[in-house]
Formats: C-alpha cells, structure tokens, sequence
C-alpha cells in the first residue's frame, strides 16, 4: 500500500525496508563487542570491578574515553583519578557501565552521510532520556537501575532507519527528500528499533520499552519502565530544545500526569536541569 | 455556612475508605480524596499486600528447598523480582475494582488529587492534569497514612539503599541484603529474603527484634531465621550506610563493625504522613513522635477534625486502621460507639509467622504478678509434626488463679489465623478449661490450644495443692 505524502522513490524504499523487516534481514550495526559484554557484566551477579576494569582496558579508545569522562569535573571535580580500577571504585560499577555503554553504543557507529548532526542530536536526546528517566524513577519510587539502558536505547531505531534508508536508496540510485526521510523515520523507528534490541538480545524491559514508547499505557512487563522513560524524553526535549518544549507546555504533558507528577514534583525534578546537563556532556567526552 | 460535603475523607488506605463507607451509609454526603491514581493507600500498593504476595513465593521456594528429594530444586541467579511477586496485578486489579465499585456504589464523590488544609472546614485540592479548587466539609478525616523514616546517616537512593515503598523495584534478587531495625517491616522482609536464599543481616539497637512480643516467640523467630542462614546482630548502633561505588552498600556500627551487601533496606520505623496538608493552617499540630495526636474518639484537638490509621501511630496496622476509620466517621457524626476492643491482635507475617493478642507474659507479671503459662511446642502435636513445623510455639497466659485468659501468643505457621481462636475466648472472658472441653479437629495445630490448656491446669492444681 503506496503511501500518499510520500514520493514514489520513498514509496519503494519504504516496501524495501518492510519487507526486510518482516524477513528479519535487517541489516543491524553490529553491538559493539564491549557494549555487549558490559551489558552482559552489569547484569552478572557474579561479575565484580576488577572483570570490569579489565573489559573496558581491552578497548584502548573506550578506555582512554571512560577516564576522560571519569575525570571530567561532572564526576570528580580536581581530575585525580589514574586508573580505571580507581575510577569504579570512586564512581562504581553501575555508573561505569553507563558510561562505557553510551562511549561505545554512539552515534559514530552509524554511516549516515547527511544526517550526521540529526543523528548526533538523536543520540544526545537519548542520553538525557536516560539520565532523567532515572530522576523520574526515584520521585516515583520504581526502579532505577533499568531506566538508564531503556532510555539510551529507546530511539535506537532511528538512526538505524536512516542508515537502512540511505543504503536502500543508494541501491536503487534514487535520492529521498528532506520529507521522505523524515515521514519514514517516524514510521518505521518502532519497529526497526524492536528488531535492533532483539538481534542485540537485549533484556525483555529494553524490548518493550522500545515497542511502547509511544503507546505506553499498553505496554505490559514494562508499564512503568516505559511511561517513565516517555516522561525522561520529554524532560529531555525541554533540555534540549526549551524552545520545541517550553517548561509551561512540558508540564501540561498528559505522561507526566499519567506519572501522577504533582508541579512541586515537577518543579523538583527541574531543579536537576544542571546536574544532568553537566552529566550528559561529561559522558559524551565534551 | 454551607458546604459540598458532610464528611470529607483524605486519603483511601484501609482507614480512608472504612470512614467514607460508613458515612455514606448513615446517608452522609462523602467525598473521598486520594493523591495516587489508585485506590487502595499503602497497604494495597507498597505494603502489606506486595509483600504478601512475595511471602507466598517465598515459602514456596522454602518448601521445595527443604523438600529437595521430591523436586530438584534451585532458584535461578538472576531471578527477576516480578516472576517472584507474579500474581500481584491480578491482586491489585481485583482489589481496586472491588473499592471502586464500593464506593460508587455508596455514592461516595471520587477525588483525584492532594488535599491542603486551607482552614478547619476548608480544603485545597491540586490536581495533576487540571486547575486546583477548593471544596468545604462539615466535617473532616484525615487518613493520610504513615511513610519511611529516613535517618539522616543512611543516604536513602533507591537504586543501592531501599526503604519500605521502594525496596520491591528491585530488578534482580540480590546476593545480599543488610536490613536495618528490628520492627514489624524488617522483620517481615529480613525472613523472606532470606527464605529466598539472599543473604541477609539484620541490624537493630536493641537486643532483641520485635520487642514488643513475647521473648520466647521472638527467641523463635530469631532461631528460625539464623537457621535458615540469616544473621541477626542486635544491640549494634549503626553510624552509616553508604553506596561504596562498587556496586556494594556498606554499614557502620559505632563498634567498628562493617558489613558489605549489595542492597540495603532502611526500615527504621514509619512517621506520619502529613507532608502536604498544612495541617498548621486548620490549628492543628503533630506530637512530639510526629504523630497526630487524638482523643478516645479519634477527634483531633480541632473539633470538626477527627484522624484514623497510621497518621495517629501505633499499632499502624491495616486491621486497626480500617476499624478506627469506621468510628472516626461514627464519632464526628453522632453515632453511639462502644469502646474499641483492647484486644486487638498483631499478625507478622515473617517466616515463620508470629501473632499475639492480650498481654504478654512479662506485661501480665508486671500487672498481676505470679501468672501460670502453658505452652505448646509444634513439634508436640501430630500436625506440626506432619508438616514439619519447626520453632512453632502457642502460648497461654492465665491469671495466678489459673482461669482467667489474659493472653495468647503464637509462632509458627498458621499464627496469623490460629490466633483468632485466642481472641474469641478473651473477647467472651472464657475461662482457660475452654479449651480443653471443646474438640478440636484432628490433625490440627488448634489442637496446640488444648495441650497448652492442659499445661496451664495442672499448674493450677499442683498450686491449688501447695
Ligand atoms: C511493608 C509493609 C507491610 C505491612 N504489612 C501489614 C500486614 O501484614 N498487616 C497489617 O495489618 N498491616 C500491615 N502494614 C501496615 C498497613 O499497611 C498500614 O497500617 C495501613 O496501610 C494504614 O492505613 P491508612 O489508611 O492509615 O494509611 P495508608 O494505607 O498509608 O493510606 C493513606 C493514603 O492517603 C493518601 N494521601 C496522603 N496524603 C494525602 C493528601 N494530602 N491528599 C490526598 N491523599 C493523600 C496516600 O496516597 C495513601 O493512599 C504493612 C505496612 C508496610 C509498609
């Protein structure tokens, strides 16, 4: 079925891209073989820092990243830290992890000649979802530990659309529009994304945060998860762009009623604006 | 002046909600207010029915370990704590259609949003999705609950170190938990986890948990849970608890002693919940114990004002709370009441269970002075036997005349619900022979009521002859 707003070029890259999505032929970037492992360590009762330290020494770059960040004034504010081993132990595991995860899962793992700033900007607006999905999960007194990794990968799915769409073009020697691109990423992010956390074998709560997140009051093992994390997004557009979500328009959310957010709560919450700003930044090795 | 409502309730815990039932049962127009999207307070959504639900799966897990010849059994590393509090949302659901209906059925108007005390008659409601407003009340409850204490030394995160509304988010069972205090919630969280095979610590200032049990229930209780693999170090004063930054918690004792854990839960007692009522602004004021503090008749020092349930303190039980809402409305509407039993039991659903009503054995010296006790162990009688019952005890405690009940305490599984045995026959002032001249069935833990009974008459007669 031929979709009307958009071109006929857009049309059959669009058939393309389903047809590669109901054969599971997607092509997925890879999982960055640390990401993957530190995924596997943060959930290993068993693991312990020194596994940690070791994992994350094993990549030269991600290591470097993970002590510049560590040392970054966000984390420790007269930059002291020499070894990794030193840095889990000021700063912990978790939060190691989570700094190795955004470090290696980034935007430059995608090709994406002409998107670049677009997907930067996706991936920084990921990265703010997760860090206030984790505020949020604290005011409502759900979990926090999980809320980091549902909200850097809740939009995984679009920057993988836009690469899959430029290769398909590119194959069929046809250009997509500023607006072909843009309609398609919003239909078919969902979807993609599903299919990315699968090959990823990602935990069943990253999955169906990712499937819900537009909808999700019917999502079902991960009601919460998800609703916090579409209130993290929204946080993190009003962060992002104050000028797309003004703080009044933020706070007329219908999610964060759904999160039963009272405006002292809210206001509350707001007063972390800083603190993750700094955070994010210092994770993305600024 | 005029008002919206005769009675306005705050807050739709068990106290909330037995207060507006029976207002608008007496014809009463009631409005109910709740600041959760869900009915239910406290006890339906972070407390007793949750853990509850957890204990269920708890014993289970207990019961396949201890019977491993019949199922191979070991619970996974990773064992996620939802398929461990499965059948909560059912629960929940049923629970929260069921008051629902019960209250739209009474025609009891359904507020949305958190209530702040303008003046004595006077209510502001703020709202998540639309303006605030304003509603008058004749007469008002104020069943707003109890929340965790948070000592100051314990940096409570959610993510490392739990309290009591958060503690069942965790993802993952962890390897080890430090609990600290020694009441009803740590108690309670302290056994199931350790039935689920977390290794836990129990940290209390005094030298016993559940000290206002009968010592040689709470002897029992700490047996029972030692032997399951627990530690229970009472009599240490805990300095501090932090995250460690290494995916550990760690505490300190003023003796130098450190434990490490993975999680910690902070269960130091509850305080009342009156954080956004402004109660000041209605001329009320808390306690010293940050209570609200009410008469016989649940009224407040303001006369229109009556308060029910944990807001009020002790025993903060779901139980009581329900039965001091229904007399809170009663009082500030006219009904006559009689006295509220004394006899109130305490149920602790840890493993193994504990429960007591009346008074214990060192409460009924102190009053009576040489008191005859009966006791029956479990493994003496043919049911405790055949399921294996340990540290199970049902105590009697009668007056030096050997008649008189004065109380009963019990440990063991089926406490909770074997008590109320006990509680008949100190409402209806029965004499202790009661017991002994009705028939119970056979094999039944009841039957400990016998041999107790048995116990405390031949005390009665060897005196009766000295
Ligand atoms: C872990 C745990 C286990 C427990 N186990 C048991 C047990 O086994 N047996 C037992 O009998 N008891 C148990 N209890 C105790 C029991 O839950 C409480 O005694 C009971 O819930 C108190 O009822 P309540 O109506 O006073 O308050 P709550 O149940 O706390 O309800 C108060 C309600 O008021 C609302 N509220 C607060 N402020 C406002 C406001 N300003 N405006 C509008 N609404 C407001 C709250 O949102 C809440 O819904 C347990 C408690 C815990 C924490």
């Amino acid at each position: 079925m031929s979709d009307q707003a958009l071109s006929d070029a857009a049309n059959t890259v669009a058939g393309q891209l389903q047809h590669k999505i109901d054969q599971r032929q997607l092509d997925v970037p890879m999982l960055p073989e640390v990401a993957s492992k530190v995924v596997t360590l943060s959930q290993d009762p068993e693991s312990d820092a020194a596994k940690l330290a070791q994992l994350i020494q094993s990549d030269q770059a991600l290591a470097g990243h993970v002590m510049h960040i560590a040392n970054s004034a966000a984390y420790t504010p007269n930059a002291s830290l020499v070894s990794l081993q030193q840095a889990i132990t000021r700063l912990g595991m978790n939060l190691i992890s989570d700094i190795a995860l955004a470090a290696s899962i980034s935007a430059k793992m995608f090709k994406a000649p002409g998107y670049e700033s677009h997907i930067n900007y996706i991936w920084r607006h990921a990265l703010a979802t997760a860090l206030w999905g984790k505020e949020i999960a604290r005011v409502c007194r759900r979990n926090v530990e999980a809320t980091f990794l549902c909200g850097l990968l809740h939009s995984i799915g679009r920057p993988v659309t836009i690469q899959c769409l430029l290769e398909l073009a590119k194959k069929n020697d046809t250009e997509l529009t500023e607006q072909d691109m843009q309609l398609l990423e919003e239909k078919y992010h969902t979807p993609v994304g599903i299919a990315v956390a699968q090959r990823w074998q990602m935990p069943q709560i990253v999955c169906e945060s990712i499937e819900f997140f537009h909808a999700y009051e019917n999502a079902n093992l991960a009601r919460e998860q998800t609703t916090m994390i579409n209130g993290g997004a929204a946080f993190a557009t009003h962060l992002l762009k104050p000028e797309v979500l003004g703080a009044a328009a933020l706070g007329e959310l219908p999610v964060l009623a759904d999160l039963n957010l009272y405006d002292d709560e809210i206001a509350t919450l707001m007063d972390k604006k800083d603190d993750i700003k700094s955070t994010m930044e210092a994770m993305l090795g600024r | 002046m005029s008002y919206d409502f005769d009675l306005v309730v705050i807050g739709s815990g068990p106290a909330g909600q037995k207060a507006a039932v029976q207002g608008a049962k007496a014809g009463k127009k009631v409005a109910i207010v709740e600041r959760d999207k869900v009915l239910g307070g406290a006890c339906v959504h972070r407390g007793t029915i949750p853990s509850k639900t957890l204990r269920e799966n708890a014993l289970r897990v207990k019961n396949m370990r201890a019977n491993a010849a019949l199922a191979n059994f070991q619970l996974a590393e990773d064992t996620e704590m939802v398929t461990l509090i499965n059948r909560l949302d059912q629960v929940l659901l049923a629970h929260d259609q069921y008051m629902r209906k019960q209250i739209d059925r009474n025609n009891i108007t359904r507020i949305h949003g958190r209530a702040k005390f303008i003046d004595s008659h006077t209510l502001e409601i703020a709202r998540v999705r639309d303006a605030d407003y304003c509603i008058k009340a004749q007469n008002i409850i104020i069943a707003t609950g109890s929340f965790p204490r948070k000592p100051d030394n314990i940096a409570v995160d959610h993510e490392y170190i739990f309290d009591s509304d958060s503690v069942l988010s965790m993802l993952y069972l962890p390897r080890s938990l430090t609990v600290l205090g020694g009441g009803v919630i740590a108690s309670e969280y302290a056994s199931i986890f350790q039935a689920l095979g977390v290794k836990v610590t129990m940290i209390d200032k005094y030298p016993r948990p559940l000290g206002f049990l009968d010592q040689d229930l709470t002897d029992k209780f700490v047996h029972a849970f030692e032997s399951m693999g627990g530690t229970w170090l009472g009599e240490h004063n805990v300095v501090s608890a932090e995250f460690d930054g290494l995916a550990g918690v760690i505490t300190r004792c003023d003796n130098g002693l450190e434990i490490k854990s993975e999680k910690l839960l902070c269960a130091a007692g509850r305080i009342a919940n009156v954080k956004d009522l402004a109660i000041e602004n209605a001329g009320l004021s808390l306690s010293d114990r940050g209570l609200i503090p009410v008469d016989n008749n649940l009224r407040t020092s303001v006369a229109n004002i009556f308060a029910a349930g944990d807001v009020i303190g002790p025993p903060s039980l779901a139980s009581t709370s329900m039965e001091q809402g229904r007399r809170a409305t009663c009082n500030a509407i006219g009904i006559i009441m009689g006295r509220i039993a004394s006899t109130i039991p305490s149920g602790i659903y840890a493993i193994p269970e504990l429960s007591a009503v009346g008074l214990t054995e060192q409460q009924a010296r102190d009053k009576h002075g040489e008191v005859i006790v009966g006791k029956a162990n479990f493994e003496e009688i043919a049911r405790g036997q055949i399921s294996d019952i340990q540290d199970g005890m049902l105590k009697l405690i009668c007056a030096p005349d050997g008649k008189e009940l004065l109380g009963v305490s019990i440990v063991g599984e089926g406490a909770t619900e074997l008590i109320h045995i006990g509680q008949m026959a100190l409402l209806s002032q029965s004499p202790v022979d009661i017991f002994v001249e009705s028939i119970f069935n056979f094999p039944t833990l009841a039957e400990a009521y016998r041999v107790a009974a048995l116990s405390v008459i031949g005390q009665r007669e060897q005196r009766g002859k000295g």
